[in-house]
């Protein structure tokens, strides 16, 4: 059953993408499409990618050369999409605030660059395996693109936690099914990578990473096709009357001095 | 092996935030949160962060006694500034429930309030920061003037939403 090449692995693999796919059409049919515009994109590509790069693996015309080609191809396109789709939660969470806007970003662009020099470095202290050449190359790009991915939605998450603001429940559903993703990822392609294990075990973890991302699609179709971004009722008194004559007191005693 | 402990690591922190962030997304807000705003003795704040002070100290103590003086005025320095940074916080909760309005005025409001909120947030931060270095060796002054200017324009923008949210309670509040 958790053998490559099983029905389970099959499912697995298709599965999340071609509803990945749908939830594409889904998104560009409610006009979702227009709010998250790096979301659709990479909803819609990069699910027929990973479609074309399926038929690739079990077409058996296709070298196993040709393979690692494509699947490297669609990894730098997956790395480019995914960076839109961040920069897409980061603007729907902080970028509306302008006091926010400039501080969040430089922040986000410094944790970019210790991220990638991280992912540098894991690259750089590889310890020698099995995996060699180009599939080894591959492997690292995951590693980085997770590594990546996942550093940067905890800054945003933290940023925005730290200032108290909130989220809509779909820009959260988006974020939560990609932190995930990327969070499990990491942790298996980093073993994968440098754990030197035998073939079984990374085929079980690359079961981990086909489920969870299963899970998390189904996150998305969720919170996207089933739960509206809800309306936050403003209190009644804004802010309480009698904090408020406290505090305004003290500051108009203040403003006379 | 180590890279991969490090990055395993890395990634259940990050999924921890990630998670965690799932339990507390939605603001809270409700009738007993409201006690969340505390009142700030600006006068008090004023006189800790008074240069007139600080140079009286210094010329009436002794080099010893006055940094021990000033130690124990940055640390309550500090507390006031973490009512402000924390009703700020509460301010930015109340400003994004508004923010929803159908009404432009009190949207506009509540942008407002929101953006000064944050400043003030972001700059009691760097305050906090600055005081705790200036603890190490008190003898500096600590220039703590634009954190109060924030607080009186958060509380300007606070006033302005209130008054949009429910004009009888601010024309009280104002007449008190």
């Amino acid at each position: 059953m958790l053998q490559a090449h099983s029905i389970l692995w099959h499912y697995l693999w298709v599965a999340p993408h071609v509803l990945q796919v749908a939830l594409g059409i889904f998104l560009w049919h409610k006009g979702l499409s227009r709010k998250f515009p790096a979301f659709f994109s990479f909803a819609l590509i990069d699910g027929f990618a990973q479609i074309i790069l399926y038929t690739a693996d079990v077409d058996p015309k296709i070298s196993p050369l040709t393979y690692w080609h494509l699947h490297w191809g669609t990894l730098i396109l997956e790395g480019v999409l995914k960076a839109a789709v961040i920069a897409e939660i980061f603007g729907h969470v902080l970028g509306s605030y302008e006091t926010l806007a400039r501080l969040g970003k430089n922040l986000i662009q410094a944790a970019g660059v210790v991220l990638a020099l991280a992912a540098a470095v894991a690259a750089a202290y590889v310890p020698k395996s099995d995996i060699q050449g180009l599939v080894l190359h591959v492997f690292l790009l995951e590693q980085a693109i997770y590594l990546v991915e996942s550093g940067l939605l905890a800054s945003i998450i933290l940023l925005s936690w730290y200032f108290h603001l909130s989220w809509g429940r779909q820009i959260f559903g988006i974020a939560l099914g990609f932190g995930i993703s990327s969070c499990v990822h990491l942790a298996t392609w980093a073993l994968i990578t440098n754990a030197a294990f035998p073939p079984a075990k990374r085929t079980l973890l690359t079961f981990l990473n086909m489920g969870t991302y299963h899970f998390c699609v189904l996150v998305w179709w969720y919170l996207l096709a089933f739960q509206e971004d809800e309306n936050l009722q403003p209190p009644p008194t804004i802010p309480p009357d009698d904090h408020l004559s406290l505090w305004n007191r003290e500051l108009e005693r203040l403003l006379q001095q | 092996m180590s890279i991969a402990i490090i990055l395993v690591v890395a990634a259940l922190v990050c999924l921890l935030v990630i998670v965690g962030m799932a339990v507390v997304r939605k603001p809270q807000l409700s009738a007993a949160s409201s006690g969340q705003i505390q009142p700030l003795d600006i006068d008090a704040f004023r006189n800790l962060i008074d240069p007139r002070e600080h140079e009286y100290l210094r010329s009436r103590l002794s080099p010893r006694e006055f940094r021990r003086v000033q130690r124990k005025r940055l640390r309550a320095a500090t507390a006031y500034i973490r009512v402000a940074e924390q009703n700020a916080a509460f301010l930015v909760k109340i400003g994004q429930m508004a923010l929803a309005s159908p009404e432009p005025d009190k949207a506009k409001a509540a942008r407002q309030l929101i953006d000064e909120a944050l400043l003030l947030r972001r700059n009691a931060t760097i305050a906090i920061l600055r005081i705790q270095i200036a603890a190490v060796w008190p003898s500096g002054q600590f220039q703590g003037g634009a954190i109060l200017e924030r607080y009186r324009s958060v509380d300007r923008s606070a006033m302005l939403l209130a008054r949009l949210q429910n004009p009888a309670a601010t024309a009280r509040v104002s007449a008190s």
